[in-house]
């Protein structure tokens, strides 16, 4: 059955892509998104410590976290003709080279405006240990009409 | 790899020129600079999280979509940010942590689209010792659309 405004469930997931995270994924990440910093590139800077934490070596860019969560819900919505209104994101835990990480979303509520109608999810990225890594909310509307649906 | 041409890769250089979170106005307006948006940064960006979805590769298939044509996805913005901004911008400086974002969507980013950005810290605070900034962004379109418009938070190195 595909997704409808009328059909989703409070507590319904959402499935996302399974992401393998290597120096080259970090490396195209950088490319991708025009995010130099060090942080993702550079052995030798992250010996150092920020502040009180030392991370051991490079990190994912926190923002491929939110650049697969949104993966995954306009792969969701796109279909249902229902547009990524929102995303909001924090980060819980770095993310290494050889780490898997995936996101999931789960629907929070459902809400009627004057306009328009609205579901609420919650979102997560978990990696292979099913540490939680990345945890969020995103607002995804479903127009009444003048359906986007692709 | 293709990249912005004469984008600097290396985020050491200019960093003397960088506010330190001491020197950071809230309030005042950033320097930012207008950018075209290319299909082939939007596809770079793309393969860089795995997106595959047609409406960002397939101009056939894009065009008989209510978009019309080709677009970019929301999450454009992450590039945007570095594309819009110029080398002495604090957001490159060398161990910037981003702490949480949020964004609003409105009209998706489109390949050829000039990108301006209007962009400023609204707020910094120390927190558990650690010194934060609110940044505050919004993206248009060369017909002066809001695209999206964001809030951030940076922990700015000490």
């Amino acid at each position: 059955m595909s997704t409808s405004f009328e059909n989703l469930s409070v507590g319904d997931t959402i499935n996302g892509p399974k992401f393998d995270v290597s120096r080259e994924s970090i490396r195209l990440f950088c490319d991708g998104s025009l995010d130099y910093n060090p942080l993702h590139l550079d052995d030798d800077y992250m010996k150092n410590s920020f502040g009180k934490t030392n991370f051991g070596g490079i990190i994912m860019h926190g923002m491929n976290n939110f650049g697969l969560i949104t993966r995954m819900l306009t792969d969701w919505a796109y279909p249902a003709g229902a547009i990524q209104r929102r995303l909001e994101t924090r980060w819980l835990k770095p993310v290494k080279p050889g780490d898997m990480i995936q996101p999931v979303g789960i629907v929070k509520s459902k809400q009627l405006t004057q306009n328009s109608r609205w579901v609420l999810i919650d979102v997560l990225v978990r990696n292979q240990m099913d540490e939680h890594v990345a945890a969020g909310e995103a607002m995804v509307e479903f127009p009444v009409s003048g359906s986007i649906a692709v | 790899m293709t990249q912005a041409p004469g984008f600097e890769t290396d985020f050491w250089k200019d960093a003397n020129l960088r506010k330190v979170w001491d020197e950071i106005v809230p309030g005042e307006p950033r320097k930012t600079i207008p950018y075209k948006l290319t299909l082939e940064a939007i596809q770079l960006y793309c393969r860089s999280v795995g997106e595959d979805h047609p409406l960002y590769f397939d101009e056939a298939y894009a065009r008989k979509t209510p978009h019309g044509g080709l677009i970019a996805p929301p999450s454009i913005h992450i590039l945007l940010m570095f594309a819009c901004t110029p080398t002495d911008d604090w957001m490159r400086t060398p161990g910037t942590i981003n702490a949480g974002q949020s964004w609003s969507y409105n009209k998706p980013a489109r390949p050829g689209d000039t990108i301006t950005l209007q962009a400023r810290a609204l707020d910094k605070f120390i927190k558990r010792e650690r010194l934060f900034v609110v940044h505050d962004n919004v993206f248009f379109n060369q017909h002066g659309e809001v695209i999206c418009s964001g809030r951030g938070q940076t922990i700015r190195p000490a």
